[in-house]
C-alpha cells in the first residue's frame, strides 16, 4: 500500500509533476529577472498544463496513430519512472537495485527518443528537421554526460544510486572532480535542450522543432515529461556532486543553486547551431570527460 | 565631380540614344529614348560605370492621352538621370528587359508588368510580385481607368505542391507567412539538403495595401499621413521624402529651423530603428537577453520622441512647409540626457557583438558579401556599407539640414554579418553626435510657412536615407489638389537579392540571421520573388536561371 | 578563452527592479505633447471645415443644424481618427487640441466611438432634432 502511495503521489508520481512545475517556474522567473523582466507568477506552469489539457488535439494527416497517441504517454512514463530511482526532494530513492544508474540514464534518454520519434512521425517539415536535430544532439552529449556521472560512480565503486549517494554524502565530488561537475551541468543543459543547446526547438527557425504538430493533451504530456526530467536531472547531479542527501531543505537549496547557475548560462549565451553544438560536445566535452576518467583511474591505481 | 559635370557626362554617354532631353531640376536630366534603344542606353551607362539603377517608374498618362511611360532612374551621387520610354497604351506595350545587365531590375520590371501591363520581354521571372495568384488577367491597378469591380478574384489551379514537401532528395522548408521568425508576413521556401540550403524562393505582397494608387485619391495634406503609415520604423523618412518633394514642386522654402528639427527626428528614428533591429537580430540568433536589453534601451528613445512629437511611432512632426512642434530648452535638456545614456549603451552593444564568443560564432564569416557582389545585387544602405560600398544619400546628395550638419560615412570591408552589426551600431554613434550638434545649434526662426492647396504641375525626384538605405520618391503633379502619380521605391526591396543569394550554401539555422542581417521591412516593400534552385551549393547566374525557367514546365 | 559579453549586464539586471511597467496597475507618465483624444473649444469655432477637409481619415464632420443661425455640432469618430494632429495644425482659430489625459479609448460597443462636440445649446438642439434616429452622414468634403 505504501509502495503504491509512494509510486503515485509522494515522492514520485504527482509530487514529481508538481515539483517539475515548480522548477520550471523557478527557471523561467530567474531567466526573466536576468533580462530585466518580471517573469511569470508561481502558478503559470500549472495554468499552462491545465490549458493544454483542455484544448482540442489535432491529429495531422498521415501519422501512425499508435505512435502519435502513445509517444507522449511513454515519454512522461519514462521520466516518472526515472524519478523512482533518483533521490528527489532530498529523500532516499523509492526503489533501488544494483545498476540502476544505467537504467535511469536510459529512461531519461527514452524521453528524448520519444520526442525524436514523434517528430519523425508527424511528417511536417519543421518537425522532421527538429527530430533530426534532437537525435543528433542526443548522440552528441550522451557519452560525455554518462562519463561525467560515471566519475562519482567509480569513486564510490558502485552502479547503484543509493550507494553512490551514500558515498558522495561524505565526499563532495565538486571538489574532487571539478571537471566532471562542469561536464555534468553542461550535459544536463544539453539533455534538457536549454539554451545555448536549444537548436532542436529553435523557435525562430523551425517553429517548435519535433513537437510542432502536437497540441492539447499530447503537448501537455511532453511538456510535463520535460519538467519532470528537469527535476530528475537536477536531483541526480546535485546528489552526485554537491554532497549527497542530508537535509531535504538543504538539498532543495542546492538544486535551486544549480538551477541558478543554469539560468545564468541560459540568459547570457547565444543559441549554437546544431553543427556547432555537436562540435563542442564531441571535441571539448568528450575530451574533458575522458580526462576526468583517466585522472580517476590514475588515482585509483596508485 | 559636381552634380553639373555628372549630368553633362550622362548627357554625353546617352547622346547616341537621345530623342530629346530636358533638365527639369538642377540635379536631374530627363532623356527621352525609343523603346528599342533602352538596352543600349543602359549598357552604355553600365559600361562607363555611371550611377546605379535606383527605381523604375511606370506612369500612365490616361486613356485620352493614349500613352504610358516607363522611367528608368539612375542615380550617381546627387545627380539623377532618368531614361523615359514612351509606350502605347493599347495593344500590348512591350519593352526589353535590362535584368540581364542589372539583376535588381527584375523586381522593378515585375512590378511594372503587373501594375501597368507592360510586357517586359525576356525578364527572368514574369510571375506576380505583389498581386495575389487569383488576380484576373488583363486588369492593371496602376492604370488610370482601373476599376475595383474589375478585380474580382479568379479561380485558378494552384501550382502543384511537391509531394511530401520533397524535390528529389531535398526538402522544402517553408517559412511564413505565419512563422515565429517573421515579424511581418512573407513567404520563403528553402530547399534544404540536410541542413544546407540549396535553393531559395520568396514571395511577398501579403501586406500590400495599394498605397501608390491610394495617394491619387487624397489631397496633398492627407497623403502626408497616408505615406507615414507605410512603415512604423521608417515613417519619418517617408514623410520627409514626400514633403521635400512636394515642397520642391510648390517652390516653397522651408525655414531652416524646421529642416533642422526634421533632421533631428530622422536621426532619432535611426536610433530607434537600429536598436529595434538589433533586438530582432539577436532574437533570431537565440540571444534573447540582448533582445530584451536593446528593446529596453529603445524605450528611452521612444519616450524621448513622445516628449518631442507626441507619439512613440508615426511621429507626424512634418507638415507641408515645415514642422508642427518646436524644440524648446526643456526638450533640449532631455535630449542631451537621453542621448548620453543611449550612446553609452550603444558602445556596450558594439562591444558585445564584437567580442562575445558564442555570438560571433553565429555572425563571423557568415553571409560574407564582396563589394562586387553588393554592386551587382544592387544593395543599399548599411547592407552595402558593410561591404565597403560608399552609398549614403545624406552624404552623396545632402538634403534638408544635412548640408549644415554633415554626417560621416560608416564603412566596413568584411561584408559578413558581423560587419553589418558593426556598421549599424557605429552609424548610431554618428547619429548621436549629429543629434547633439543639431540641438546645440538650432537655427532660430519660424516653424512652418504657408503652403498652397494646389501644387503647380511638374515632376520631381526626392531621395532620403532611411535606416535601411535609400528611399526613392518620384512625385508628379498635374496642378491639382491631388497628386497625379507617386512612385515609392523603398530600400528593403533592393536588399532582398543579396540576402537570398548569400543564403545558398549556408545552413538552415543561418537563414533567420541572414535575413535579419539585411534588416527587412516587409511593410515597406512587399514586392518580390526570386527563384533559385541548385543541385548542390551551386550559384546560378541570371542567364542560367533564365535557361532553367525555360526548361522547367 | 570564451568571452561572454553580457554577463555583468545580466547579473546587474537581476538585482535591479525589472523595467516592465505593470499596466494597468501602474499607469505610465504621459508626455505633455501626447496626442490623445481631441479637445474642442466650441466658443472659438466658426465652422470653416478646414479640419474636416484636411483629415486623412474623415474622422471629423460638421453637421449643420441651422445654417442661417450658424448652429452646428461637430461629430468626431474616435475609431477613424489616426491621432495625427493635422486638424490642430489646420485650424486657424486654435479651437482644437489633443488631450494627453484621455487616451484609453477602447470600448465595448461602436456607439461610444462617435462623440459630439459643440456649444451647449447647439448640442441640445441637435439631440432634440435627431433624437432616436442617427442623422445621415453629412461628410463635408
Amino acid at each position: 500500500m505504501t509502495a503504491l502511495v509512494a509510486l503515485l503521489f509522494f515522492p514520485a508520481g504527482l509530487s514529481l509533476i508538481l515539483g517539475g512545475m515548480f522548477y520550471e517556474w523557478a527557471d523561467r522567473k530567474l531567466v526573466a529577472r536576468f533580462q530585466s523582466r518580471v517573469g511569470p507568477r508561481w502558478f503559470q506552469p500549472l495554468a499552462d498544463a491545465i490549458k493544454l489539457l483542455s484544448k482540442e488535439e489535432i491529429e495531422p494527416l498521415g501519422v501512425n496513430r499508435l505512435l502519435f497517441w502513445g509517444l507522449p504517454v511513454l515519454a512522461l512514463a519514462g521520466a516518472l519512472t526515472a524519478g523512482l530511482y533518483v533521490p528527489v526532494f532530498g529523500l532516499p530513492p523509492v526503489h533501488s537495485f544494483a545498476g540502476d544508474l544505467i537504467v535511469v540514464l536510459y529512461l531519461l534518454s527514452l524521453l528524448t527518443l520519444c520526442i525524436g520519434l514523434a517528430g519523425w512521425n508527424a511528417e511536417s517539415r519543421f518537425s522532421i528537421v527538429g527530430a533530426t536535430r534532437t537525435l543528433t544532439q542526443l548522440f552528441a552529449y550522451e557519452a560525455p554526460f554518462m562519463l561525467a556521472l560515471l566519475g562519482p560512480a567509480m569513486a564510490a565503486g558502485s552502479w547503484q544510486i543509493g550507494e553512490i549517494v551514500a558515498y558522495t554524502e561524505q565526499h563532495w565530488m565538486i571538489v574532487l572532480q571539478p571537471i566532471g561537475f562542469f561536464i555534468a551541468i553542461i550535459g544536463l543543459m544539453g539533455k534538457l535542450e536549454l539554451p545555448p543547446f536549444d537548436a532542436p526547438e529553435a523557435e525562430t527557425e523551425i517553429v517548435a522543432g519535433a513537437l510542432t504538430e502536437y497540441s492539447g493533451r499530447g503537448l501537455a504530456l511532453f511538456h510535463l515529461g520535460k519538467s519532470v526530467e528537469l527535476v530528475v536531472g537536477l536531483s541526480l547531479v546535485t546528489a552526485f556532486y554537491l554532497g549527497g542527501l542530508g537535509n531535504p531543505i538543504l538539498f532543495l537549496l542546492k538544486t535551486l543553486g544549480l538551477l541558478f547557475i543554469m539560468s545564468i548560462m541560459q540568459a547570457v549565451l547565444t543559441r549554437l547551431r546544431i553543427d556547432q553544438t555537436v562540435g563542442v560536445w564531441w571535441r571539448m566535452g568528450a575530451l574533458l570527460a575522458l580526462l576526468q576518467i583517466l585522472a580517476l583511474v590514475y588515482v585509483a591505481a596508485r | 565631380m559636381t552634380t553639373e559635370t555628372l549630368l553633362q557626362e550622362a548627357g554625353r554617354i546617352l547622346a547616341p540614344f537621345t530623342q530629346s532631353s530636358a533638365a527639369p531640376e538642377s540635379n536631374r536630366l530627363d532623356v527621352v529614348i525609343a523603346a528599342d534603344s533602352l538596352t543600349g542606353a543602359t549598357a552604355a551607362l553600365q559600361a562607363e560605370g555611371w550611377g546605379y539603377l535606383s527605381a523604375i517608374t511606370g506612369l500612365d498618362a490616361g486613356p485620352e492621352a493614349g500613352f504610358m511611360e516607363a522611367m528608368y532612374h539612375f542615380c550617381n551621387r546627387a545627380a539623377v538621370a532618368s531614361l523615359r520610354v514612351r509606350l502605347p497604351r493599347d495593344g500590348q506595350p512591350e519593352i526589353a528587359t535590362i535584368a540581364d545587365q542589372i539583376p535588381v531590375a527584375s523586381f522593378y520590371e515585375r512590378e511594372l508588368s503587373e501594375m501597368l501591363g507592360v510586357h517586359v520581354i525576356g525578364t527572368p521571372d514574369p510571375s506576380h510580385l505583389f498581386l495575389p495568384d487569383d488576380w484576373p488577367d488583363g486588369v492593371f491597378p496602376n492604370r488610370k481607368d482601373f476599376n475595383l469591380e474589375q478585380a474580382a478574384p479568379v479561380q485558378r489551379e494552384a501550382p502543384p505542391v511537391p509531394e511530401q514537401g520533397r524535390v528529389g532528395n531535398k526538402f522544402i522548408v517553408p517559412i511564413g507567412p505565419q512563422h515565429p521568425a517573421l515579424k511581418e508576413p512573407g513567404h520563403f521556401e528553402f530547399a534544404v539538403d540536410g541542413e544546407i540550403i540549396t535553393g531559395a524562393r520568396m514571395r511577398l505582397g501579403y501586406v500590400h495595401r495599394g498605397i501608390e494608387k491610394a495617394t491619387e485619391q487624397r489631397s496633398w495634406v492627407q497623403n502626408l499621413y497616408l505615406l507615414e503609415r507605410i512603415c512604423g520604423i521608417c515613417s519619418h523618412t517617408h514623410t520627409s521624402a514626400y514633403a521635400q518633394g512636394v515642397e520642391k514642386l510648390a517652390q516653397v522654402e522651408v525655414p531652416p529651423r524646421a529642416l533642422a528639427i526634421r533632421a533631428l527626428v530622422a536621426e532619432l528614428e535611426r536610433i530607434h530603428s537600429h536598436l529595434l533591429w538589433l533586438g530582432v537580430a539577436a532574437h533570431e540568433a537565440g540571444f534573447d537577453t540582448l533582445f530584451m536589453a536593446s528593446w529596453r534601451d529603445r524605450e528611452t528613445v521612444m519616450n524621448l520622441l513622445e516628449g518631442l512629437t507626441g507619439n512613440r511611432v508615426n511621429y507626424s512632426i512634418s507638415v507641408l512647409g515645415g514642422v508642427k512642434q518646436d524644440v524648446g530648452p526643456e526638450q533640449v535638456r532631455s535630449i542631451h540626457k537621453s542621448v548620453g545614456f543611449l550612446e553609452e549603451r550603444i558602445r556596450y552593444y558594439l562591444n558585445v557583438v564584437s567580442t562575445d564568443t558564442l555570438f560571433l560564432q553565429r555572425t563571423r564569416g557568415i553571409g560574407a558579401m564582396t563589394a562586387e557582389a553588393a554592386i551587382r545585387y544592387g544593395a543599399l544602405g548599411p547592407t552595402a556599407r558593410a561591404s565597403s560600398i560608399p552609398r549614403d544619400v545624406r552624404i552623396d546628395a545632402p538634403y534638408g539640414a544635412y548640408a549644415h550638419f554633415p554626417v560621416s560615412l560608416t564603412l566596413d570591408s568584411r561584408g559578413d554579418l558581423e560587419a553589418k552589426f558593426a556598421v549599424r551600431l557605429k552609424e548610431l554613434l554618428v547619429s548621436c553626435f549629429t543629434i547633439r550638434a543639431i540641438v546645440d545649434n538650432l537655427p532660430p526662426g519660424e516653424l512652418s510657412v504657408r503652403f498652397p492647396r494646389r501644387v503647380p504641375a511638374g515632376e520631381t525626384v526626392s531621395r532620403v536615407e532611411a535606416p535601411r538605405g535609400e528611399a526613392f520618391y518620384f512625385i508628379k503633379s498635374a496642378g491639382g489638389e491631388t497628386p497625379e502619380r507617386i512612385k515609392i521605391r523603398t530600400p528593403s526591396l533592393c536588399n532582398w537579392t543579396s540576402a537570398l543569394n548569400e543564403a545558398i550554401g549556408h545552413q538552415l539555422a543561418d537563414i533567420p540571421m541572414l535575413i535579419a542581417g539585411m534588416d527587412p521591412c516587409f511593410s515597406c516593400n512587399d514586392r518580390l520573388i526570386t527563384i533559385r534552385r541548385g543541385d548542390t551549393a551551386h550559384t546560378y547566374t541570371w542567364q542560367q536561371m533564365r535557361a532553367w525557367r525555360e526548361v522547367r514546365p | 578563452m570564451v568571452k561572454i559579453g553580457s554577463l555583468f549586464d545580466a547579473l546587474a539586471s537581476f538585482f535591479r527592479k525589472p523595467t516592465t511597467e505593470m499596466y494597468p496597475f501602474e499607469r505610465p507618465e504621459v508626455a505633455a505633447r501626447f496626442r490623445g483624444k481631441l479637445v474642442y473649444d466650441p466658443a472659438k469655432c466658426v465652422g470653416c471645415n478646414l479640419c474636416c477637409k484636411d483629415c486623412p481619415s474623415d474622422a471629423l464632420e460638421i453637421i449643420t443644424i441651422d445654417k442661417a443661425a450658424k448652429r452646428f455640432v461637430v461629430r468626431y469618430h474616435i475609431d477613424r481618427c489616426t491621432y495625427c494632429g493635422q486638424c490642430v495644425q489646420s485650424c486657424r482659430f486654435k479651437c482644437i487640441g489633443m488631450s494627453n489625459a484621455e487616451w484609453e479609448l477602447a470600448a465595448l460597443n461602436k456607439e461610444a466611438f462617435e462623440v459630439y462636440y459643440g456649444r451647449e445649446d447647439d448640442l441640445a438642439a441637435f439631440m432634440a432634432k435627431f433624437s432616436g434616429s442617427r442623422p445621415a452622414d453629412t461628410v463635408q468634403d
